[in-house]
């Protein structure tokens, strides 16, 4: 489900993104005729580049695929589960984003250096921002499974809202910086001095790039997943109301998402670490109030 | 209810401490303020009269209407530059504002096991406090400065609510009253300065003693 689905949902946000801005835009469909054309394509591998760039693309698609299977997409039951799986997910999401970073570093562009060293820099704020968020809700319901703390979210608790709006500003700013998206990276611009994520993958081609960018579609749908996971309990079992509840929320969030990057200017590279911090920021103020309201 | 409201306005903080521009400083103003009111609301839905709304209405014409539209009038016509300048890095800024939240809240769980109060919005009005005198003191600009004490102020009245006894309201309005007048007095003092003296850096107002 997250493999066909997740092409779609960029498409969704860029085709808001255009209404936002007052043009017709790409079809829906673009991203899915955008990864055929890729998939069809013949790789080709730089002269410099060791057997790491060539297994990396099959890594990160591997990586954030099994990082998919341990969320509970559409409110169903995920493919894996058990105890700590939290720590997994957050394990492979970083493994993937090692292999990219090893693999710009392998091909010996200066260019695709510096990505790499701000993709490593950025992630050093992002990985607290995820356990700061997650872990308190783990904190909270006393669990560390996934699929098990989303079960255990009861919306009629005026805590629980309480801490989803807050956990929800910071999986958002979480979502933008993993998939590189607006405030923090332009996936739009192809200039090499001002890009993160993409320009690790500028000596990519084909097939290599195909899983690329679909695993880089995956992962924004991961994140939506994540949020979307908390309002599970107002489905209230009912099969067709959570399936319609899901889509509304992911609609909702394409358009906030959309909105966001429609207003926003990118950042300045220096001020990134202090929006991240904010995000932490948040989580921690999550766990004190959990702590101390016991 | 109430610890909704507290968090809410611990997020305006930290948002607060992130932000560099002029303008968002002065929609936290407004933000705390709706807060605040809406808080008051709710304290008198149990014995609704006049009496309870005039305090909620009050604080809602000062802090919500009043004060912001006065301090971006000043702003307008002092042609005040849009970016605070922070004589501190604004991570290491947050990063100062988490640490001592934390501490706060510590400090105040351990208070509360001897008296009697509510731990989150004692916690935020004391954070709300510092928070406030932080940006009076590492923040170049006056008017920077007048904002951090409305945000001290904001933080006094949460404070307030969080502890167990009932504050008269006569004494509420006239702090009220009170906010108002030297927010007043701060616009007209910094028009006399701008006249007088150009920008409004407390770096150059050293210059100022003989």
């Amino acid at each position: 489900m997250i493999l066909v689905l997740s092409p779609l949902f960029s498409g969704i946000v860029n085709k808001q993104k255009n209404f936002f801005t007052g043009r017709i835009g790409a079809p829906v469909l673009q991203p899915y005729y955008e990864l055929f054309k890729l998939f069809k394509k013949e790789t080709l591998h730089a002269k410099t580049a060791s057997f790491i760039s060539r297994i990396t693309p099959l890594v990160h698609f591997t990586a954030i695929l099994s990082a998919a299977a341990v969320l509970p997409v559409g409110f169903s039951a995920p493919l894996i589960s058990f105890e700590g799986d939290i720590i997994l997910f957050a394990y492979l999401l970083s493994l993937s984003r090692f292999f990219q970073i090893l693999a710009a570093m392998d091909i010996g562009s200066s260019f695709e250096g510096m990505g790499a060293s701000r993709e490593a820099s950025f992630a050093v704020f992002v990985e607290p921002i995820f356990f700061f968020t997650l872990g308190s809700i783990a904190f909270i319901t006393g669990l560390t499974s996934i699929s098990s703390i989303y079960d255990s979210i009861v919306l009629n608790n005026i805590s629980y809202l309480v801490f989803i709006f807050v956990c929800s500003i910071s999986f958002f700013i979480l979502a933008v910086t993993e998939c590189s998206r607006m405030p923090v990276d332009d996936p739009n611009t192809h200039l090499e001095l001002t890009m993160i994520h993409e320009v690790m993958i500028l000596d990519n081609s084909g097939f290599d790039l195909f899983l690329y960018h679909y695993s880089s579609s995956i992962k924004l749908f991961i994140f939506v997943i994540l949020e979307t996971s908390f309002f599970g309990s107002l489905g209230g079992g009912n099969r067709v109301l959570e399936i319609g509840i899901f889509i509304l929320i992911v609609f909702f969030l394409s358009t906030a998402l959309a909105f966001v990057e429609t207003v926003t200017a990118r950042f300045k590279m220096k001020n990134i670490p202090q929006y991240l911090l904010f995000a932490t920021a948040i989580g921690v103020l999550n766990l004190l109030i959990f702590t101390f309201t016991q | 209810m109430f610890n909704l409201f507290s968090i809410l306005f611990c997020l305006s903080l930290l948002y607060l401490s992130v932000t560099s521009r002029l303008n968002a400083y002065i929609s936290v103003l407004r933000i705390q303020g709706i807060l605040l009111t809406l808080l008051l609301l709710f304290h008198s839905i149990g014995h609704f009269s006049v009496l309870t709304l005039i305090l909620p209405l009050t604080l809602f014409t000062i802090k919500v209407i009043l004060v912001p539209r006065y301090i971006k009038k000043i702003i307008f016509d002092l042609e005040i530059k849009r970016t605070i300048e922070s004589s501190m890095r604004q991570f290491s800024f947050l990063l100062l504002v988490l640490f001592s939240m934390a501490v706060i809240f510590f400090v105040s769980n351990s208070l509360s096991k001897s008296v009697k109060i509510d731990i989150i919005p004692f916690a935020s009005g004391f954070s709300s406090v510092v928070i406030g005198l932080f940006v009076i003191m590492l923040r170049k600009k006056l008017i920077v400065h007048v904002i951090g004490f409305l945000v001290m102020e904001n933080g006094i009245f949460l404070f307030g609510s969080a502890l167990s006894f009932k504050i008269p309201l006569m004494i509420e309005l006239g702090a009220l009253l009170d906010v108002f007048v030297v927010v007043f007095l701060m616009g007209i003092a910094l028009n006399k300065i701008s006249s007088t003296f150009s920008g409004f850096d407390i770096t150059e107002l050293r210059r100022l003693k003989d």
